[in-house]
């Protein structure tokens, strides 16, 4: 592209060939009205015509935002013409328009409003026959009064060609056309995801935040840019607070990372904070009985067992389980007060139960436990190998950019999964590999590359070793062999082998349907693999790509909430690292790897731990085999809670804090792509709760350590300042979009992808792995393979999302998902009840029959404590991650006839 | 069928033809059943089955029997050809099973052509010859001179057949006739003898311009796609076809399809494209049937798909077909609907040369554009562009629908005028009604009025009228249309059509729509032309694509031209079309000048009740006697009964009421107001006027010059069609109450004008125009001739005289004019003994006179010569001795869309008269036209009106009627706002109940003929010549009445 003259209303300008007018017009500091477009999605549909202008020689006024400038056009913006047809235009929006602006949601904030008002339109000489539509009020969510919309169109275009929900459409023709959701159903009754994007863009007040309605406009609301606390996306959006309270979030285009997309949990999925049932005040157990206490009166108590069992029964037999919910710097103190106060390494959070196969296999493969790549390089990928993750579910966002990847850019999906996910619509090809066999899935491709000689020969010679024990083994995998343990047909795999191996940039995306497995880590190692075997790594677009679970689970595990590790992965057993974080903290360092999670609650069970300090985690529901972590809570002798609500761990407390909320503190959280990023105090705590970080320092200086900062920022000073790969990161950096680690030092711009011409460990290491199958198989008593994981509508243990009011209004209930042949078999029918049984535990639910899930496998989400997943789940561990195998074990199912 | 190559196209053209031929042995009869659409609609079907049937069972194996597409006459359909070996091929219209069977079994098995039921001798493909030959081809037999030949039929005469060229000839399901009609030896030639360069440089300078509606050049077009560099590129064919009324292109694709795919195939050569979409709308099902196997036998024969005719070239052609949205037909909708998503528009740059379907360079032309291409390279540019205008190439194809005689399918050179095509092609409009405007363009396009219809249509010329050339739907419409409910029409299409994207297109058009709506149901306001004018600018400038863009041009150009109807509606609400329902109760009563209430006397003859059917006569008409006698009846042209079978003879039946009831007496009125008002003339215009203000109480005084009162009733209008005695007692009653009407008082001689101003209030006008206009020819100025009405008005005022020969005329009487005047001359003339010819300088049906006055007349003896025009009197000592005149043929249209007479040069010739009666046209007096210029310049308050003929020209008795009310009313208007009184309320009338009797069952029936006094009574004398209806005539024609007035409620 050159830069071309042009006149813009008889002023010489000089722009880029190509752009728009309406650009070129801006460059020029010539404002030109717009309604429909939105430049900053490439949106630019023309349909509005408010900002047209007329060019010379062109017999009709053009559409500013789509006409592409070149040499010597001669652009009048704001001529007669052009003005009488933007006022006659804006007439016929306003003849159609209910005009209630007093009362409606958008004043303030409404284009058409302040079109209006520039144009001075007092009134529409069309007043009669108004457009009367229904309003559709059914979505809980969503509400749209059609008959104050101006088919501008934007909410159709970012439906479909951004979330790809397809769910919005024009219907009808001429004065009838609408926007229809699906057949004209209503958003309730469509497959609406409610993701809330058309809310974010429409500009006038047809499609308005329904929960928000009649709680305050856009001037009375304060914004405060924070950053998503649900998944592991990290999307950036805006707090809007009036009086002191979140009447709604809305997103906020500068954000980084998802721009103005959001899921219906970020969106609309807040109004948790402003429960009438969060903790506001400490609680101890007296007489059996939680009982409200002062703060002054509960850390003395905590200070007190502590100090008691430390000295009875040893620092190791204390464990504090962190909290991927919480910011990194609250993260950090926590693990140092395990460290430095309690003593002890043990110290796990709940990424020992989604990747902490990652950590291990990546680290093991490669020297670094992350998502090699980032986020928006996944759009240019030119493959996408996309396995063991849900992504619309439970990333929502990335699904948006494996979606433009495929159907903007023309990349290849192939999708590995046992479930019929909703991308495999996008997939060129879906392969179904029976649950837990990855290994053997992996090793086939792997072996099909190799004997095609399609490896990338340098790439292994330059920058890996391990290849011939790799391939000694692979080979072994040939595709019939394969396809016996998986039940991919062998074309298949010969077919993706190709697939992934002759692509330019193939990006590998997975999550917890890699990870928890007895043997996740071997999965994971083969995921390195191939990705080393094709030179899939160290490049943009490409790598793999762990999609990391909760908001801060990876700065969770940055931040050393784990029993091997310090901040920044820094080994506890290394003498330099213990004597460098001992100088730092003032303590001597225990130097034992401490227990995981699991090994945490079995040491509980069998009394070995006696007291733990859980910060915002609810083992009790997102543990396997409930029953018998439970049961190891109960046996604790002192079990400390912090949290929001009143979860089922807290219950089995001795001692409740009350924590806060992503809105009540500062902070840092970390994204699934190393991004560090900020999050900001919105509101006042709620009641007399406290922010974790300062209930950590104020608990370990009532154990006599001197914990003390003023302020988060110097935590994250404190880390910096120990942590390498943290090295540069100081929140005055951390503004704009915040930084992706490794971020070495201060002048460090941050890592946007990893290993580019050196693995964190040198060589990338290849490890042959067999394949294994799962810990429980399924026999002629339990015939049923029992899967588990999220739904788009709920987190974790539901313990926020099902305090939502929309959230549990759309998805209330537990679901068993089952394939229409196995529910023939059994005589269930959609929406009865079915007792799901395994060797650890019962429960019911209502069946939902869906080719989503195969033959002879069943899902479950694990947010429903009426019907906990994971009371049924396998506590088999990964020998190395000691992650719990949550994806494969063996059930039973009958009809249950009474509910 | 293998894969052919060049040499082989050549080989299957001869054998085909060879195989065509008939013989002595082979094949000695073809039958062609023309099965297009329209054909079929009419039964073609019907004819195919029991033709083929007849043959069977007639074991006739030398008869083929072949089926072929439209060929352009859609309104006769269903047609046959029936071509006989070395006969004259015959071409049959309107069959139906019972004809068909009488033809084949009297002309195709027994040699005897049913002359009755055919259209032409001769097929289209011969015109050029038979002309050639004078209709007589060589080696044919002449079967019956008596029927036409098809080069004497202008609409195939005046056709220049190109893209249609195999129209009627070919059967579109067998690729051997294309190909023998030199299909695809273009493509043949592009694809082994031309470069791509070389392709487009032909399309180039040919001229060609898309056909689909914006005339964008073809060459242009491709060339950007060949610039463009793109791996895949794509050929479109559009066949989305919406515009009401077209179907050019559903015709091309049914009776050709192959000449839209050879001209794909050259255009993908062309531009270096490999895959192709025909975008055919759902509705067109046979023409998708048709293009379906012409793909699929092209690709047999190798010339479709891959390596076409061995060049290596591949091209793959599928259909699409769209589901009927107008908006897909533009070019961006299209493409988004053939990528499956909803069809709406994008604003362009990019253009599909650039980036179209699927974002990759797209060709994107017309079915009729297509089928223009394999012609243009196998002929050459030059060939092309022979005919049509300097700037626009080629032939273009029309759909003429609408108010025409001959509906169908028309190909013209660019350039024809549009009065060729309506007239000479089309035939005219039927039922002598006359052309009001025609649509050009559809939705997209506007009206050409009457006033233009010796433009020449090309893209430019209709652009600057306002309208489009469009992608060739003309709709033809003639003076029953109403201007304003035609662009509601319009705009209801577009309104509904519009795909919703874009606000003015969208809001605009809905708004638009509203506004015309309520001007036809009567709820127009001032302000809201100006407003539609306002919307329609501003939605043509902003709107998206061309829907919107043009969407407004049916009211603009409808405002442009008949503005006054507009406002007709808005401010008279009245539909003067007669078809806004809501501004009338019946099409008669909206029709009449005085609002008669036709319906209602109609309906009380129908019981008897004569009386009360005379008082409803008498209320908005002084003179239903004279009105039930030389009325122009405007209504019966309105009468919805006619378009049943004929109108109802409302002119005769009012004649019947007044002939057969008592006039209903009546009573002085008291004068209670104290203007008085003086009327100048006794006509009907002032008498009218007089009796209306006598009726609101004021005093009236009427001045007429003449003895008697009645004007041109009296004068102007022969006794034998208006008895003197009726039309006295019409007077009298107005006399009776209470208007004095001074006689023999010449204003401006016997009284002067001053005199009446100062002695009356108010003054009304109304002197009629009572000179004859002069000719202005040599000679003219002399005795010998007469001023038309000067003579009437003598022979009205002596008729004894004159018929005792006291006054005479000579014996050979040249009456000049064809209006009323000059046949009421004609006839009064004849009755003195004098041979009377009426010479008129354009065609009898042009003439304005009553059609049974000219028919009468001639009856009697009366000879008309027209096209003729008087040059110069020859006089021999003075004395008129005859009459140099000129014979004139017809030129161009003049405005009101009259052919005009133009004078053929060596036509002289001299006609034996001895005098001359000059009828052309008439004026008032000169001080009368000193007081109307003054009257007209004059402002407010004035005590000066005027009214009648010296107002309007020379006019009907109902008009002048009218122009009394209308003075009544506004004089009385005057008054009363000037004493700042409230408005006249007319005094509460006695009720008359109306029966309604309703026959659902309508049979055809024909109107009750007038009985007339036999020619040998009347010739001599001055004897009434029409003589009433019996009371059961007159109640068999009153029942034909229809009764559109009834409103009734379901």
């Amino acid at each position: 592209m050159s830069l071309i003259n042009i006149m813009i209303d008889n002023i010489k300008v000089r722009a880029e060939e190509g752009t728009t007018i309406l650009d070129a017009a801006k460059g020029a500091g010539i404002k030109i009205p717009t309604l429909c477009a939105m430049p900053e999605l490439e949106f630019a549909p023309g349909s509005c015509r408010i900002c047209v202008v007329e060019v010379v020689d062109v017999p009709a006024l053009v559409a500013s935002c789509a006409y592409p400038v070149k040499e010597g056009l001669n652009i009048y913006t704001n001529n007669k013409r052009v003005i009488k047809a933007r006022k006659m235009t804006l007439e016929f929006l306003l003849a159609n328009h209910p005009l209630d602006c007093m009362t409606c949601e958008k004043n303030g904030s409404c284009v058409l409003e302040d079109l209006a008002y520039d144009f001075g339109i007092k009134k529409s000489r069309f007043e009669q026959n108004k457009k009367e539509i229904t309003i559709d009020n059914n979505n809980p969510f969503i509400v749209r009064e059609l008959d104050k919309c101006v088919l501008c169109g934007r909410c159709v275009e970012i439906c479909n060609e951004i979330q790809q929900s397809n769910i919005l459409d024009f219907g009808y023709r001429g004065s009838k056309t609408k926007i229809i959701a699906d057949g004209d159903t209503g958003l309730r009754y469509s497959q609406c995801v409610s993701c809330g994007q058309c809310v974010a863009v429409c500009p006038v007040g047809a499609l308005v935040d329904k929960n928000a309605q009649g709680k305050g406009r856009a001037w009375e609301f304060t914004k405060i840019k924070t950053v998503c606390n649900y998944c592991g996306c990290g999307c950036g959006f805006d707090f809007n607070i009036k009086e002191g309270k979140i009447v709604k979030v809305t997103s906020n285009q500068e954000s980084i990372v998802n721009g103005i997309n959001l899921c219906v949990k970020g969106r609309f999925g807040y109004d948790y904070i402003h429960r009438e049932d969060r903790l506001t005040s400490p609680l101890i157990r007296k007489n059996g009985k939680l009982e409200k206490a002062s703060w002054e009166e509960a850390y003395q108590l905590i200070s007190d067992k502590f100090t008691q069992i430390k000295k009875e029964s040893g620092n190791d037999s204390l464990a504090v389980l962190s909290s991927a919910k919480c910011t990194n710097e609250e993260n950090y103190l926590l693990m140092k007060f395990g460290r430095a106060v309690l003593g002890t390494n043990n110290v796990d959070h709940c990424a020992r139960l989604c990747h902490s196969a990652t950590v291990a296999g990546l680290t093991q493969a490669f020297g670094s436990g992350a998502m090699t790549n980032s986020i928006k390089e996944i759009a240019d990928a030119s493959v996408i190998y996309l396995t063991g993750s849900n992504t619309t579910e439970n990333h929502p966002i990335i699904a948006l950019e494996i979606k433009k990847a495929v159907t903007k850019n023309g990349a290849k999906l192939i999708v590995a999964d046992p479930r019929e996910i909703e991308l495999v619509k996008y997939a060129a090809l879906w392969i179904r590999q029976r649950p837990g066999t990855d290994v053997a899935l992996f090793n086939g491709l792997m072996n099909v590359i190799i004997s095609e000689g399609l490896e990338a020969k340098e790439f292994i010679v330059q920058r890996t070793e391990g290849y011939e024990e790799l391939k000694k083994t692979v080979l072994k995998y040939t595709p019939e062999v394969v396809e016996k343990i998986t039940g991919v047909p062998t074309e298949d795999i010969r077919k993706v082998a190709r697939i992934y191996a002759a692509a330019p940039t193939t990006s590998l995306i997975y999550s917890m349907g890699i990870t928890q497995h007895s043997t996740g880590t071997d999965n994971v190692l083969s995921t390195a693999n191939i990705a080393m075997l094709t030179g899939n790594v160290g490049k943009e677009s490409t790598g793999v790509n762990p999609l990391r679970g909760q908001s801060n689970v990876q700065g969770a595990c940055d931040l050393g909430a784990l029993p091997n590790v310090y901040s920044g992965y820094q080994k506890v057993t290394d003498p330099k690292i213990k004597e460098k974080f001992s100088k730092a903290w003032g303590v001597d360092l225990p130097d034992k790897v401490g227990l995981t999670l699991v090994e945490i609650l079995n040491a509980a069970y069998d009394g070995k731990i006696k007291g733990i300090f859980v910060m915002a985690e609810n083992p009790a529901m997102s543990d396997p085999d409930l029953n018998h972590a439970r049961e190891a809570l109960k046996r604790v002798k002192f079990l400390v809670v912090s949290d929001i609500f009143m979860t089922e761990t807290a219950e089995l407390a001795d001692v409740v804090l009350p924590g806060v909320t992503i809105a009540e503190k500062d902070g840092t959280i970390t994204n699934t792509e190393r991004r560090v990023q900020l999050i900001k105090k919105a509101i006042e705590s709620v009641g007399d709760s406290k922010p974790e970080w300062q209930i950590i320092c104020e608990l370990a200086q009532k154990m006599g350590y001197n914990m003390k900062y003023n302020n988060p920022s110097e935590i994250m000073e404190e880390i910096a300042s120990l942590t390498p790969i943290y090295g540069g990161i100081y929140y005055n950096r951390l503004d704009n979009g915040g930084l992706q680690w490794p971020c070495l030092d201060i002048n460090h711009p941050g890592t946007k992808y990893l290993h580019k011409n050196k693995f964190s460990r040198g060589k990338g290491k290849f490890s042959a792995v067999e394949f294994k199958e799962a810990a429980e198989l399924p026999d002629e008593e339990y015939p049923f393979i029992f899967t588990t994981g999220r739904v788009l509508y709920h987190f974790h243990t539901g313990t926020i999302t099902r305090r939502s009011k929309g959230l549990s209004e759309v998805y209330p209930e537990a679901l068993v998902e089952i394939n229409p042949q196995d529910a023939e078999a059994l005589g269930v029918r959609e929406g009865e009840f079915v007792e799901v049984t395994s060797r650890r535990g019962k429960i019911k639910a209502k069946a939902q029959v869906t080719e989503k899930s195969g033959k002879g496998v069943v899902f479950m989400s694990f947010h429903f404590h009426e019907a906990a997943a994971n009371l049924l789940t396998n506590a088999a561990l990964d020998p190395v991650a000691k992650i719990p195998e949550y994806k494969v074990c063996a059930v039973k199912i009958k009809k249950a006839l009474i509910k | 069928m293998g894969k052919i190559k060049t040499e082989d196209l050549i080989k299957i053209k001869k054998h085909t033809l060879a195989k065509r031929e008939l013989s002595e042995t082979g094949k000695k009869i073809r039958i062609t059943v023309h099965m297009g659409t329209c054909g079929i609609a009419s039964g073609a079907q019907k004819i195919m089955d029991a033709l083929t049937e007849e043959i069977e069972k007639e074991k006739q194996k030398d008869i083929a029997i072949i089926t072929s597409g439209c060929m352009g006459l859609c309104s006769r359909e269903p047609l046959i050809t029936v071509e006989i070996f070395e006969q004259e091929p015959i071409i049959y219209q309107y069959m139906d099973r019972d004809k068909v069977l009488e033809v084949f079994k009297k002309h195709i098995l027994g040699g005897k052509v049913l002359a009755g039921y055919t259209l032409a001798r001769g097929k289209e493909e011969q015109v050029k010859e038979r002309i050639k030959y004078k209709g007589n081809l060589p080696n044919e037999i002449i079967l019956d001179k008596a029927i036409p030949g098809i080069e004497e039929i202008p609409f195939f005469s005046n056709q220049e057949v190109r893209v249609l060229k195999n129209r009627g000839i070919i059967d579109p399901e067998k690729i051997e006739d294309y190909i023998a009609r030199d299909g695809y030896m273009g493509m043949a030639k592009a694809l082994t003898e031309m470069n791509q360069k070389e392709i487009v440089q032909e399309i180039l300078d040919s001229g060609l311009k898309g056909r689909g509606g914006a005339g964008f050049p073809v060459g242009i077009k491709w060339k950007y796609a060949v610039q463009t560099e793109s791996k895949v590129k794509y050929v479109l064919c559009n066949a989305d076809e919406g515009d009401p009324g077209a179907y050019m292109d559903r015709s091309i694709l049914e009776g050709d399809p192959h000449a839209v795919i050879e001209g794909m195939v050259i255009a993908a050569k062309a531009v270096d494209a490999h895959q192709g979409y025909i975008y055919c709308r759902a509705e067109y099902p046979l023409a998708i049937k048709m293009l379906n196997k012409a793909i699929r036998q092209a690709k047999e024969f190798g010339l479709l798909g891959k390596n076409i005719l061995g060049t290596g070239f591949d091209f793959d052609l599928k259909i699409y077909r769209g589901a009927g949205a107008f908006v897909c037909g533009e070019e961006t909708a299209l493409m988004r609907s053939i990528e499956g998503k909803r069809g709406m528009p994008r604003p362009r740059p990019p253009f599909p040369a650039n980036a179209g379907l699927w974002e990759k360079p797209t060709v994107l032309n017309n079915v009729e554009t297509l089928a223009n291409i394999s012609q243009i390279i196998l002929k050459g540019s030059t060939w092309f562009a022979n005919i049509g205008t300097e700037i626009s190439k080629g032939t273009k194809v029309f759909a003429l629908t609408g108010d025409v005689n001959n509906v169908g399918l028309v190909e013209v050179p660019i350039g024809t005028t549009l009065g060729t095509i309506i007239y000479d092609i089309g035939g005219g409009i039927p039922d002598g009604k006359k052309f009001k405007a025609a649509q050009i363009g559809g939705p997209s396009g506007g009206c050409i009025p009457a006033e233009h219809l010796n433009v020449p249509i090309d893209y430019d010329t209709v652009k600057n009228l306002g309208a489009i050339m469009g992608s060739g739907g003309l709709i033809v419409m003639d003076e029953d249309k109403c201007a304003v409910d035609i662009a509601r029409f319009f705009m209801d299409f577009c309104q509904e059509e519009s795909c919703g994207k874009c606000t003015p297109c969208r809001e605009g058009t809905s708004r638009m729509l509203e506004v015309l709506t309520n001007i036809c149901e009567g709820k127009g306001e001032k302000g809201d032309i100006e407003l539609l004018e306002e919307m329609g600018e501003a939605i043509k400038d902003a709107s998206l694509c061309g829907l919107g863009q043009t969407a407004a041009n049916p009211v603009l150009s409808t405002i442009r031209y008949f503005r006054e109807e507009y406002e007709s509606h808005i401010k008279d609400k009245k539909c003067l079309a007669s078809v806004c329902s809501s501004l009338f109760k019946s099409p008669c009563q909206n029709t009449c000048p005085i609002e008669m209430d036709v319906p209602s006397y109609i309906a009380l003859i129908q019981v008897g009740r004569l009386e009360d059917a005379y008082k409803v006569l008498i209320k908005s008409n002084p003179f239903p006697v004279v009105c039930g006698r030389v009325c122009d009846y405007q209504c019966q042209f309105k009468c919805r009964r006619g378009t049943v079978d004929e109108p109802v003879a409302i002119k005769n039946l009012k004649r019947f009421i007044t002939d057969n009831a008592t006039r209903p007496k009546i009573n002085p009125i008291p004068i209670t107001r104290k203007e008085k008002i003086g009327v100048i003339g006794a006509g009907p215009a002032g008498l009218t006027a007089a009796r209306g203000l006598a009726q609101r109480g004021y005093r009236v005084v009427v001045w007429e010059e003449l003895p008697e009162p009645g004007g041109m009733l009296r004068y102007g209008i022969p006794a034998y069609r208006l008895p003197r005695n009726i039309l006295a007692k019409e007077i009298e009653e107005i006399k009776k109450l209470g208007v004095e009407i001074k006689c023999k008082i010449r204003v401006g001689r016997d009284i002067s004008f001053e005199e009446i101003k100062k002695r009356f209030d108010y003054v009304f006008l109304a002197p009629g125009v009572s000179k004859s206009q002069k000719m202005g020819i040599e000679g003219e100025d002399m005795q010998g001739i007469l001023g038309g009405i000067e003579f009437l008005r003598d022979f009205n005022l002596h008729e004894k005289t004159w018929l005792r020969e006291e006054k005479r005329l000579g014996e050979r009487v040249a009456v000049i004019g064809g209006g009323n005047s000059a046949v009421d001359a004609a006839r009064c003339a004849l009755r003195l003994g004098a041979k009377v010819n009426i010479l008129y300088r354009r065609r009898k049906e042009d003439m304005p006179a009553f059609l049974e006055e000219i028919k009468e007349a001639e009856e009697e003896g009366v000879k008309i010569e027209c096209l003729v025009s008087p040059l110069k009197v020859i006089r021999v000592e003075g004395r008129v001795k005859g009459l140099i005149c000129q014979k004139m043929e017809l030129g161009e249209f003049d405005r009101s869309g009259r052919k005009k007479p133009v004078p053929i040069q060596g036509s002289e010739f001299t006609l034996n008269v001895d005098t001359l009666i000059v009828a052309i046209g008439q004026r008032s007096e000169d001080l009368f036209e000193k007081i109307i210029k003054e009257i007209k310049l004059q402002t407010t308050n004035s005590k000066l009106f005027a009214g009648g003929d010296i107002m309007s020209g020379p006019s009907t008795v109902v008009k002048a009627i009218a122009a009394g009310h209308q003075a009544a009313e506004e004089i009385d208007k005057a008054i009363r706002t000037k004493n700042g009184e409230s408005p006249y309320k007319p005094p509460l009338e006695e009720k008359i109940g109306i029966p309604l009797i309703i026959d659902e069952d309508i049979k055809e029936l024909p109107q009750a003929r007038m009985p007339q006094l036999i020619i040998c009574k009347r010739i001599n004398n001055s004897k009434e010549v029409e003589l009433g209806f019996t009371r059961e005539k007159a109640i068999y024609e009153a029942e034909r009445c229809l009764r559109c007035d009834a409103e009734i409620e379901d």
